[in-house]
Order: C-alpha cells, then sequence, then structure tokens
C-alpha cells in the first residue's frame, strides 16, 4: 500500500510505502486508487488505542467509504470507522530514483535535535558533506549554529553510528521549517537516511520494519538574491 | 522577501533580455525617407469653423456660451492703471470660436471698518494703502522701480459699504460699516500681506484691521459671482459696446475677439432660448508611443508613432473628422483619414497645426490628463519642437504640465498632472468615470464593457513594436486600435451624457466646467456668494486647521429586527431628508445664535443636538433659499422635461434636474467639512440630530397608529418598524399582499407627515415582498412601486455591489436571491450554492471570476501593514517592468495555494502568470474567506445556524481536482507517471504507453468515448471563445492579439487552450483509432 501527497505550494512530497510483509493479512485485487481526505482520516485514526489492531477495508460495490475496523483482543471490542472518500482528480507524480551523490544514515533522534537545533537561529539549513563528514550550519541574525559529524569509527554500536557514503562533496540549502515536520516520523524508526545531490531535492528517508518506508522529498531551496544577478 | 517562493526560475532570461534590447533600441524606428515625402498631402476639408458674419458686433450683437474664463494681468502705464482682465472664452450660435475680453472690473475683499472711520477717511486710507503696495511692490524687485504717479495712485481703490459677517444672528438689522478694496489681483494679494501688519487708514498710526472677508476666494468665481455669469451659460454683448479686435491686435487664435466693458455685458438665464447647448467641437485623441521590451514608454526616449483624432459636434451622433496621423506608410482605413507622416517631427507638427485649425472646445480621451497630454508635450520638448505645444487658444502661450496633488473624501487624494491648454477644457473620461462610478476595473476596455457592451482588443504594450517594424498592413492594424481608443472615449461621453450633464452642473452652481470635475465645495461656495452679494453678507476668510477636529454623531439606525420576511414591507422615506430639515428649522450661517434671546419656539428654536437658531419670524437663512431655490428649480427642470419632445433637449433637462439634486444634497456636507471654506458644525450636527429624532418619531407614532383593526379593520395586525436607516423605515403592516400594503402605506406616509413641520414630508415609495433582513445596512427584497409585478431586486450592503471581493462571490449571491426572493425557491437557491462550490474545488470555476483587484494608490513601503496587491505588483515589477501596474492603476490578483501559515500577501499572484503556469488556486481560502460568510448570511434566516456548516462541509465538497504547477520547488524533479485513464491507478511500468490499466480494458471503447466528448466540447468552446474574440477585435483573417487583463474571456481562452493541448496528449495514448478486434 502506498501513500503520497505534495505540499499545496509544490516544495515538498511526501511517499509511504506499506509492503505487504507488514501486514498480518493483506488482499488486493487490483490497484485500485482511493481518496481520503488527511483531516478526516487522522480522526478516525486518533480512535484507536495503542495495542489495537487496525483493519483497512474497502468493497468496490459498497460505495464511497473506507472502514477502519479497530480490534483490541484483550477486551473483545471492536470499533468500525467509517469515513467517506473524496474523489481527488490528480496527476501521479513520481520523483524518479537517481544515483545520490551522498547518503548518509544517522540515528533518528540524532537528526531530529539537529535540526530543532539550527531552526532556532535560522530559517534555513546548509547541509555540506565530503569524504571528512557532513556539517548542518544555520546562521540567522542572532548568530549561528554548526553541527559536524564525522564518520563513526567504532562501530560498536550500529544504531548509534553515522556512516556516510561520498561520492562527490555537496553543499545545499533547503528550508528548516519542511525539515523539522518531516522529522516528527522520528518515532517510526531508529535510522534515518538523507541522500544528497547538488540542485537536487534532498530525499529523508524512515524505513519502516525492512518492509516499507515513509520518504520525504524537498527542493532546494533557491535564493532569490543570487537569482537576480 | 520570501525566499521560499519557488517562482525563482522565471528571473532567469534577464541577461538574455538585456541584448535583446540593445539590438532592439538600434532598429526600432523604421526609416520612412524612401517612401514617403517630407511633407504629407493632408486632405483638410471639413477641419475649419464656419465662416464669421461680418455684421457680429456691429450690427448685430454677439451671443455666446462661455466655456472657459481665465484672468491675467494687465500692466499700468502713464495713462492706465494696473488691472486685472478676464478672459472669457466661448462659442457663438453659428459654432464660431470666441474670445471676450472683459475690461473694468476688478476683484475686491472687504474688511470691517475699523472704530470711527468715515467717508472722511477713505483718501487717506486709499492713499496709505497704495504707498504700502507699491513698497512692497518695489522690494518684490520686479524691475518696476519707477512706478507712473497714476499707477501708484490707483494700485487700489477703497468705498465703505454696509454688510454682515456671514456667521450668527445678532438682530434683525445689524449691517455695519465695511470697507470694500478693490485692485488688480497681484495689488489685493500686496495689499492683504501689508493689512496684516496694520497700516496707518486714519492718520492716527497703524490700525490692525481683524479678519479680512473673501479675500481668499478664486478671482474667477468672484468675478462670475458678480456678473452673474454662469459656466456654460449664455451671454450677449450688444452692438456697438463692444470692440471686435482684427487679426494683428488678436491675443488668441478665436475667430472673434472682442473686448468689452463689463458694465455692457448683458448675461441671460440659462433658459427659454438660452437653455441651448452651442455647437461645442470635442476632439477625442488618442497616442500610440513605441516602447522597449520590459519598460513602459518613456518620453525621453520612446517615439510617438500615432495619433487617432475624432472631432464631433455635441447633440451629433458621429464624429465629422476622423483621421490618424501615422508614422511610415500606412494602408487606409475605410472612413477615416491616413496621414502619412516621414517621420515624428513631421507627424507632431502636422498634428498641431491641425488641432489648432479644428480649434476644439473640449478635448477628451482615455487618460489623457496624466498620459497622452503630457507626452506629447513632453515630446515636444525633447525634439525641440516648440509649436507643437501651442495647442491652446492663447497666441502667446504654449501648454505647460505640472503636477497637482488633489485629495478630497471622496476620491482619495492622487497625484494628477494639470495641464493648462488656454482656452480650451480638458476632459477626460477616465477621471469623470473614476469620480462618477465605482468600479472594478478602469481600463478602457472594462468601461466600455460595463457601459457600451463593447470591448476592443487589448494589446499588450510588447506587441506594437513588431506591428510598426511590419508593413504596411500591420500599421493598418495599429491604425484601427488607435482610432477605436480614440472613439471609445467619444461613444462613453455620449452614453453617460457627461458633457451635458458636467454643463447643467456648471449652469447651476455658476461654477465652470473644469473645475467642477474636481471641486464640489466650489459649488456651493459660489452660490453661497452670489446669494450673500444680494444680502449684503460678506464671507470671512476662516483660518482652516486641518487637523482632525471635533466630529459629531451620523444619522441613526434602528435595530433591525432579522430575518427572512414572505410578507409585504412597505418602506416610508423622507424626501430630500438634509435639504428638507434645513428648510423647515431655518437652519442657516445668519440665524446660527450664540446664547438663546427670546422666547423659545418664537424667537428661536433650540434643536435636538443643543444648538440655537433664530427661527424665521426673525430672519430668513440664506441656506434654506438656496435650497427652496433648488428645489423648485428641480421641479421646474422636471417638468420641462415632462414637456419637452426634443430629445437632446430633455437629456439637457434631466442633466440638469440631477445637478440640482447633488448640489441640494451637498450643502449639508459643506457645513460639516472642517477643512473646507466655510465650516459650521452647529449647523450640520443639528441636521443630523433633527434626523435621528425624525426616524424615531415616525417608529412610534407608525406603531401607535396603525394597531391592529385600525383603519377601519383594514389593518390585520399591529404595525411593527422592522428596521429603518437615515431617511427611511421599513414597516410590516401584517398585510398579505403588495396591493394593501400599498394602500396603508400611502394612508400612514401622509398621517404621518402631519407631524413634521413642512416641508419635510414622508412619502411612501415602495413594498419589498419578500424582504431579506440581514443586518444594519445589508438587506435584499423584491422592489414594488405598482401592485402587479416588481421593478427591480434591490440589494443594500450585501457583496453583490461590493468591490473588495471576487465578482465570484457577488455572482453567486445574486443568483441565490434571485432563487430566493424572485422564483421563491429555497431549495434551488441551496442546490445552486452547493453546486458553485463544488465546482469551485474542482477547479472548474473561470479564473476571471476569482479575480481581486485593489487600486495601487502608494508604494509598498509607504503602507503600515504588507498589502496583497502592493508585493504583488513589486514582484510582477521584477518578472517584467513594462507590463507591471504602476501607481494609481487597480492590480488584479488572485490567491494561489501556499503551505500553511503563508500570509495572506504572500500568495496572491497575477492571474496571466496563474494560467501560463498553472499554478494551483487557493480554492479554500476563497470558499472559507470568501464565499462562506455571505452565503451563510443569506441562508441563516432560513437554514438557521448551521447554514455555514452546510455549505462548507456538506457532501458537495468531497470531490476535488488537485492542479500540478509548472513551477514550484519541486517540479522540475518530479515526473509524472501513467495512471489509468478509467480508474487513475498507476500503471506499472511496462504498461506505461497503454490508455487503461488491464482491470479496465473491456470499458476501453467506453472511456476513449467519453474522452473524445470531453476533446470535442473543448474544441467547440474553444472555437466559439475565439470568434468571439475575433468579433471583438473585428478581424477574421488575423491572428488574435489581445490581452485584456479584465476581459473574461481572455482568461476562459487561455484556460481552455491550456486543457485542449492537455486532453489532445491524452487522446493520443489511445493510439491510432482503428477498427480491428482487439488482438487478444
Amino acid at each position: 500500500m502506498s501513500l503520497q501527497a505534495m505540499d499545496s505550494s509544490h516544495v515538498a512530497l511526501v511517499s509511504l510505502k506499506l509492503e505487504v510483509g507488514l501486514f498480518d493479512t493483506y488482499r488486493c485485487d487490483r490497484t485500485i486508487n482511493l481518496g481520503l481526505s488527511l483531516a478526516n482520516m487522522s480522526k478516525a485514526l486518533k480512535c484507536a488505542n495503542n495495542d489495537d489492531t487496525c483493519m483497512l477495508k474497502y468493497e468496490e460495490n459498497e460505495g464511497d467509504s473506507i472502514i477502519f475496523t479497530f480490534a483490541d483482543p484483550k477486551r473483545d471490542k471492536t470499533q468500525d470507522v467509517t469515513v467517506k472518500m473524496m474523489d481527488i482528480d490528480s496527476e501521479h507524480l513520481g520523483i524518479p530514483e537517481q544515483d545520490y551523490a551522498v547518503v548518509c544514515e544517522m540515528p533518528a533522534g540524532e537528526f531530529q535535535k539537529t535540526c530543532k537545533d539550527l531552526s532556532t537561529f535560522s530559517d534555513s539549513l546548509n547541509i555540506t558533506a565530503t569524504k571528512a563528514g557532513i556539517v548542518f550550519t544555520g546562521k540567522g541574525d542572532i548568530g549561528s549554529s554548526v553541527v559536524t559529524y564525522s564518520p563513526s569509527s567504532n562501530t560498536d554500536d550500529e544504531s548509534e553510528a553515522v556512516t556516510l557514503e561520498v561520492k562527490e562533496p555537496v553543499n545545499v540549502n533547503f528550508s528548516i521549517k519542511y525539515m523539522n515536520q518531516f522529522t516528527k516520523a522520528t518515532a517510526l524508526s531508529d535510522r534515518v537516511r538523507l541522500s544528497l545531490c547538488n540542485d537536487v531535492p534532498v530525499v529523508v528517508e524512515y524505513p519502516i520494519e525492512e518492509n516499507g518506508f515513509l520518504r520525504f522529498y524537498l527542493a532546494p531551496k533557491i535564493d532569490d538574491e543570487e537569482n537576480m544577478e | 522577501m520570501s525566499t521560499k517562493r519557488p517562482g525563482g526560475a522565471s528571473f532567469q532570461p534577464e541577461v538574455k533580455r538585456k541584448r535583446e534590447s540593445d539590438e532592439f533600441e538600434q532598429c526600432y524606428v523604421p526609416k520612412f525617407e524612401k517612401e514617403l515625402p517630407a511633407t504629407p498631402k493632408i486632405d483638410k476639408t471639413g477641419w475649419a469653423r464656419p465662416a464669421v458674419d461680418k455684421d457680429l458686433g456691429i450690427t448685430k450683437s454677439i451671443a455666446c456660451q462661455v466655456l472657459e474664463v481665465e484672468t491675467y494681468h494687465e500692466d499700468g502705464s502713464a495713462t492706465t492703471y494696473d488691472r486685472t482682465n478676464v478672459k472669457l472664452y466661448g462659442v457663438t450660435k453659428a459654432g464660431n470660436s470666441i474670445c471676450v475680453i472683459v475690461t473694468d472690473y476688478f476683484p475686491h475683499f472687504y474688511f470691517q471698518a475699523p472704530q470711527g472711520f468715515g467717508v472722511e477717511h477713505i483718501q487717506t486710507a486709499q492713499t496709505a494703502i497704495c504707498n504700502m503696495v507699491a513698497s512692497a511692490k518695489r522690494r518684490g524687485g520686479s524691475g518696476q522701480n519707477q512706478l507712473p504717479g497714476k499707477v501708484v495712485d490707483n494700485l487700489v481703490h477703497i468705498e465703505l459699504v454696509r454688510g454682515e459677517n456671514l456667521y450668527y444672528f445678532r438682530g434683525a438689522d445689524t449691517k455695519v460699516p465695511f470697507v470694500k478694496v478693490t485692485g488688480s489681483t497681484e495689488a489685493l494679494h500686496k495689499a492683504r500681506m501689508e493689512l496684516r501688519n496694520g497700516i496707518n487708514l486714519m492718520g492716527k498710526g497703524p490700525v490692525n484691521v481683524g479678519n479680512l472677508y473673501e479675500s481668499n476666494i478664486n478671482d474667477i468665481v468672484k468675478f462670475m459671482a458678480k456678473t452673474n455669469i454662469v459656466g456654460c451659460g449664455w451671454i450677449e454683448l450688444p452692438a456697438g459696446k463692444c470692440q471686435i479686435l482684427s487679426n494683428s491686435e488678436k491675443s488668441s487664435r478665436c475667430q472673434i475677439e472682442v473686448s468689452v466693458n463689463v458694465k455692457n455685458l448683458i448675461v441671460h438665464e440659462s433658459e427659454g432660448e438660452w437653455a441651448d447647448i452651442a455647437p461645442i467641437r470635442t476632439l477625442s485623441l488618442d497616442i500610440e508611443c513605441i516602447g522597449r521590451r520590459g519598460v513602459f514608454p518613456e518620453a525621453i526616449k520612446d517615439p510617438i508613432i500615432q495619433i487617432a483624432n475624432l472631432v464631433k459636434i455635441e447633440g451629433e451622433t458621429e464624429p465629422f473628422v476622423r483621421n490618424c496621423f501615422v508614422l511610415g506608410t500606412c494602408a487606409p482605413v475605410v472612413g477615416s483619414n491616413i496621414i502619412q507622416c516621414v517621420n515624428e517631427k513631421v507627424l507632431l507638427e502636422k498634428w498641431a497645426e491641425f488641432v489648432r485649425e479644428v480649434d476644439p472646445d473640449i478635448i477628451t480621451g482615455y487618460n489623457i490628463l496624466n498620459f497622452d497630454l503630457p507626452y506629447i508635450l513632453d515630446r515636444a520638448k525633447v525634439l525641440s519642437l516648440p509649436q507643437v505645444s501651442h495647442l491652446g487658444r492663447q497666441k502667446d502661450k504654449g501648454s505647460v504640465v505640472r503636477d497637482a496633488a488633489i485629495s478630497s473624501k471622496q476620491m482619495g487624494s492622487r497625484v494628477n498632472k494639470s495641464i493648462d491648454i488656454h482656452g480650451r477644457i480638458i476632459f477626460d473620461v477616465l477621471q469623470v468615470v473614476l469620480r462618477d462610478y465605482k468600479l472594478r476595473s478602469y481600463t478602457l476596455n472594462s468601461v466600455s464593457y460595463q457601459f457600451l457592451s463593447e470591448q476592443k482588443e487589448d494589446v499588450e504594450h510588447n506587441i506594437i513594436p513588431d506591428l510598426q517594424r511590419g508593413d504596411e498592413q500591420t500599421r493598418r492594424r495599429l491604425a484601427q486600435y488607435c482610432l477605436k481608443d480614440a472613439y471609445l472615449p467619444l461613444r462613453l461621453l455620449d452614453k453617460l451624457m457627461s458633457i451635458i450633464n458636467y454643463i447643467e452642473m456648471a449652469r447651476v452652481t455658476g461654477f465652470i466646467m473644469p473645475m467642477n470635475l474636481y471641486k464640489s465645495w466650489l459649488q456651493i461656495l459660489s452660490m453661497m456668494l452670489r446669494r450673500c452679494k444680494q444680502n449684503n453678507f460678506f464671507l470671512p476668510v476662516i483660518e482652516v486647521n486641518s487637523g482632525d477636529g471635533e466630529g459629531y454623531e451620523g444619522a441613526t439606525v434602528i435595530d433591525p429586527i432579522r430575518g427572512f420576511y414572505n410578507e409585504p414591507i412597505a418602506t416610508l422615506d423622507f424626501a430630500s431628508l438634509y435639504p428638507s430639515i434645513m428648510i423647515a428649522h431655518n437652519l442657516c450661517y445668519t440665524t446660527l445664535l450664540k446664547s438663546p434671546q427670546g422666547v423659545e419656539n418664537e424667537d428661536y428654536i433650540r434643536t435636538p443636538s443643543g444648538q440655537y437658531f433664530a427661527t424665521k419670524s426673525k430672519r430668513h437663512g440664506l441656506l434654506p433659499e438656496i435650497l427652496e431655490d433648488l428645489l423648485v428649480a428641480r421641479k421646474r427642470a422636471k417638468n420641462f422635461m415632462k414637456n419637452e419632445k426634443d430629445e437632446f433637449k430633455r437629456m439637457v433637462y434631466n442633466g440638469r434636474q440631477l445637478a440640482l439634486k447633488i448640489s441640494a444634497n451637498s450643502v449639508y456636507g459643506f457645513t460639516g467639512a472642517v477643512v473646507g471654506k466655510l465650516p459650521c458644525l452647529e449647523i450640520s450636527q443639528s441636521v443630523t440630530a433633527f434626523g435621528r429624532k425624525m426616524i424615531d418619531m415616525t417608529k412610534s407614532e407608525v406603531e401607535r397608529i396603525y394597531k391592529k383593526g385600525a383603519l377601519e379593520g383594514k389593518c390585520p395586525a399591529d404595525a411593527k418598524v422592522i428596521y429603518g436607516d437615515t431617511d427611511s423605515v421599513m414597516v410590516k403592516f401584517g398585510v398579505e399582499n403588495v396591493a394593501q400594503a400599498m394602500e396603508i402605506g400611502l394612508e400612514a406616509a401622509k398621517e404621518v407627515s402631519k407631524i413634521f413641520t413642512p416641508p419635510i414630508k414622508l412619502e411612501f415609495e415602495k413594498v419589498y415582498f419578500p424582504y431579506l433582513l440581514i443586518n444594519k445596512k445589508r438587506y435584499a427584497g423584491l422592489y414594488f412601486t405598482k401592485p402587479e409585478v416588481h421593478d427591480k431586486m434591490d440589494c443594500k450592503g450585501l457583496e453583490t455591489v461590493r468591490r473588495d471581493n471576487c465578482p465570484l462571490v457577488a455572482k453567486v449571491l445574486g443568483v441565490c436571491l434571485e432563487k430566493l426572493l424572485i422564483e421563491r425557491d429555497q431549495q434551488s437557491a441551496l442546490d445552486f450554492a452547493k453546486r458553485t462550490i463544488s465546482d469551485l474545488l474542482c477547479n472548474k470555476i473561470d479564473i476571471s471570476l476569482l479575480i481581486i483587484s485593489k487600486e495601487l494608490t502608494k508604494s509598498g513601503d509607504k503602507y503600515q501593514a504588507k498589502q496583497a496587491h502592493v508585493e504583488l505588483a513589486a514582484r510582477m515589477k521584477k518578472r517584467d517592468a513594462g507590463s507591471a501596474p504602476r501607481l494609481g492603476d487597480r492590480v488584479p490578483y488572485v490567491f494561489v495555494a501556499a503551505a500553511k501559515n503563508v500570509p495572506a500577501y504572500e500568495r496572491a499572484e497575477d492571474p496571466t502568470f496563474v494560467l501560463q503556469n498553472n499554478i494551483p488556486l487557493d480554492t479554500k481560502h476563497y470558499l472559507t474567506n470568501q464565499l462562506a460568510k455571505p452565503l451563510a448570511r443569506i441562508f441563516e434566516p432560513i437554514l438557521g445556524d448551521r447554514a455555514e456548516k452546510i455549505l462548507v462541509e456538506g457532501e458537495h465538497t468531497r470531490v476535488r481536482t488537485v492542479v500540478q504547477s509548472k513551477v514550484g520547488g519541486l517540479a522540475a524533479f518530479t515526473k509524472k507517471s501513467a495512471t489509468c485513464l478509467g480508474c487513475k491507478s498507476v500503471l506499472p511500468k511496462m504498461e506505461s504507453e497503454n490508455a487503461v490499466c488491464k482491470h479496465c480494458e473491456p470499458k476501453l471503447p467506453e472511456i476513449y468515448a467519453s474522452r473524445l466528448v470531453t476533446m470535442h466540447e473543448l474544441e467547440n468552446h474553444f472555437g466559439r471563445l475565439w470568434t468571439e474574440c475575433q468579433n471583438c477585435a473585428k478581424t477574421m483573417q488575423d491572428k488574435v492579439n489581445c490581452s485584456a487583463r479584465d476581459c473574461p474571456i481572455y482568461y476562459m481562452r487561455e484556460k481552455v487552450r491550456n486543457e485542449l493541448s492537455e486532453t489532445n496528449t491524452i487522446m493520443q495514448r489511445f493510439g491510432d483509432p482503428c477498427f480491428a478486434p482487439p488482438t487478444k
């Protein structure tokens, strides 16, 4: 099952993929497109408790709604939430896979903290990656903050390591506001992977239990000033 | 500056563009020396005015209509003295232009005679003032150190008169001695300065004379008041008592120039024979200039390539001269004279000759005041052609352009150019429309559409160079545009009857026409002055304190009982409320009392706001007299209109009665204008206070009399006043049909009027049925003046009539109200609203309906807060400075989708840019911020409080279309993946060439058919739009060049063009149609 949405100003795109392996049972007869309002879907999901199992059901002949069934096995309770679908007429956009110059993996929490720290100084985030390490810089009127990671040498604890694959150095700018929103997904995964290339959208990927991922694409920030010259 | 705005990419071509324009500059003015002779052949038939009757002024008296008045100074010599003469420009009945020089008129001012000043002091005082003025004149150092003794002695004259200050009632006859000072304008100005410092008037040391009277009033106003000449009125110069000047003596280019003593001037009332209008010549012109790309034409560099001219006689329908001066060769245009000029210099010189030859009285056009005329004059300066600036009737004076800042409550403040073309009136149609009509857009195109239901082909500036550089055919096309641009203003003037209305306004208020365009207070002042003259009241000079002065309470509004009334609601109005209050209660400057004297209600009255005024038994006020005259005159004009058979004369009378109405109503405003010439808040306060009291009295009276069973049982229920505002009350009588409501309404108006002092009168005018009362000043209803059929749907204060929102709101509201009120079908109204909302979310609404426009009045940094249209204008300027809006333009914009919390001013975007780049609109914003509230307001009385929720969240909001922008951060990187045309599912890579997925394959023919239908529909639609544009542009063989930013069809055409090309690509996915059975 995959989900895709783009923000209305077309700067960021989110793509969620849940492979069949993630589900207890999964049945889908053919590729089908379902339109849902995010606001309404989150209303449905809020009904669920932490340990509930959730079943999504859509029958082609049963009109225009999706049924979310939450089952609490301990209490033998089930809750059905029906959400009306929307008929969304839009083009399906994908970002083609490509070779990134830099791929960096680091602990998700670490990335979240870095973004949060820098955002207090600046609304733009500069990432510079070389073989020697990756540098996150936030420069603002009140000062600046620079976070540098060198590729971890001790690989004892794999989940704490920062790994860096560099084909060629990269220097890019992004809006930190979007980054902060992306890091809300930290809870999904221990690790985060950043794929970077000059003048190409960054990919921020949170793997989901080997069987899926949540990816964010963010267009590099274009400075109006530079362009004016 | 917004850095996250993804529009950056569009700035890149900047560098390339510069290079292009360099090349362009070298060759943008083609040369025509080979093709054309140095001086063009010109057919001048019909240009000249009719020949002059030789007997005029000698055996026949000369009658002429006065159009323009100016004063000029004449220096004294050994035999004469300094004087200010007046020149009147006008037209005779035969259509000859005339310039009348009026001699022996002297401007004046007054001051109150100091204590003990008697006849014996006149000589002393006059000598004293003359000497002071003379020495001031010498100090001024104008090289006239030697003033002849006769000049010095006669710089000013003084005499003793009896009169009274206009303000306050001091007793029945309290005329006191005043000193009247006359002399040339210049001398009076100096005398005023000197008097302020004190002058030795009676030989006993300097005397301070205190406040001056009437010294701050324009000489022309004073001259006209004194001689009783009214603007556009007729004067007569008796034969033998005037002196015709020979050609060599003439100072003007008029056919007749005559000098006359002020005493011999006969002034006619504008009635009967003299209500007529002379054959006034109106010239309408338009210029085209060639611009460089990306820059608005600048007079310093960019030449004029065409000037189109149409000349018309007022009252005739079609112009008698149509020509166009063209730079270069140009194919002929049917019905117009094309004058081909070899270069710009010849073009301008020949054109100026044309203007002088055809001798128009009025020069009109669209925005000629701020663009065309200044441009021509600037070009003349750049090319050093002094003759071109001599467009006026004054031989020795060229025309000059100045900046004039104008600010009034009515029009806001703006900077206009001021040009004097001596003896001719500049009557810019744009200024007229700006002043008199509230529109969303003021381009010539949209104004013509509004009033004439006619459009023109609106060509962007950057196409003009291409047309000019083309051949004689493309230049012919340009000439056609140019002629059309000159023709439309004439049509507009005809349609709006502006010239006639302004002429009548001038006759009513006594002021000359051009000034009327800007200063309504001058009109009242002019009327006051005339009236005061007769009664020997003098207007004091009042120091204007431009501070925020004390305010006063306005009109009252009775709290509305809101709801949807499906029953007749009768409306009782006070006829001309404020004027009749002033008449009834004798409110005037001259009756105002500082403290009460005598017996209340007999000698004086106390107004509800606590001021005291003398009653009529003590003194008739001037304002009430003026107002009475105006109202009587209006009644008479209406009568004339009824009995007049000649269409043109009827228009004249209609213009007059309108002018009278406007004038009567502005008297109240004049007294309340704190920065005006004669403010008197006591009057305006009292007027509104009376108004408030009367509304309340009407309410209680109506509710007291018309109880259930009143009028012999004709009243089925107690009458209830459900709403009242300023001068009207809405009454629910509880009757069932309109006829009954009218009967009781008429009766009530008559009955209730009895409690008020005449001429205050309640009138019964209309019945609303049904009536939707939303809030204070917001209501709608079906308007009945006769019981059988309704006259119209009347909406007040609703979004249908406001301009600060998009046209969609007005349109939807209009239709919904029609359905509610006329068809009385609530369900269908609701359905319509829902359908529109659904269309909006599916992006099916035409973008032209979503455009909001605001006027760009100041540049960005002058605004306190950032505003959408200002920010947008700045952004557009970066993209292309040539087509970006300039100060004073209305900026059209739409809201585009953006990230959360992005302020509104960053979301505004140029509609054309949006269309070209397929930028998604912020439909949600339009729904919640624009549509939801107004719709909810009209549906609330019917659906209850849930109205808004039903509209915004109902079933109909669940189908949406998401538009993918062509610009934006990610746009460059994303790739469209092919989706099934049937079920929209993404197709696997292997099948991405196919039209549909495996699942939908059986339905392929069906899907193909439906897509084909869509495409045909689009093609059809596009064809129709294209034809419409061709018809509008009147070109069947050429490409349509129009990009009129306020024409709905232009946007539709662009949108359909985009959609069509998209659909075409989709159709290609089906492959070539074939009849072979599926291979499987």
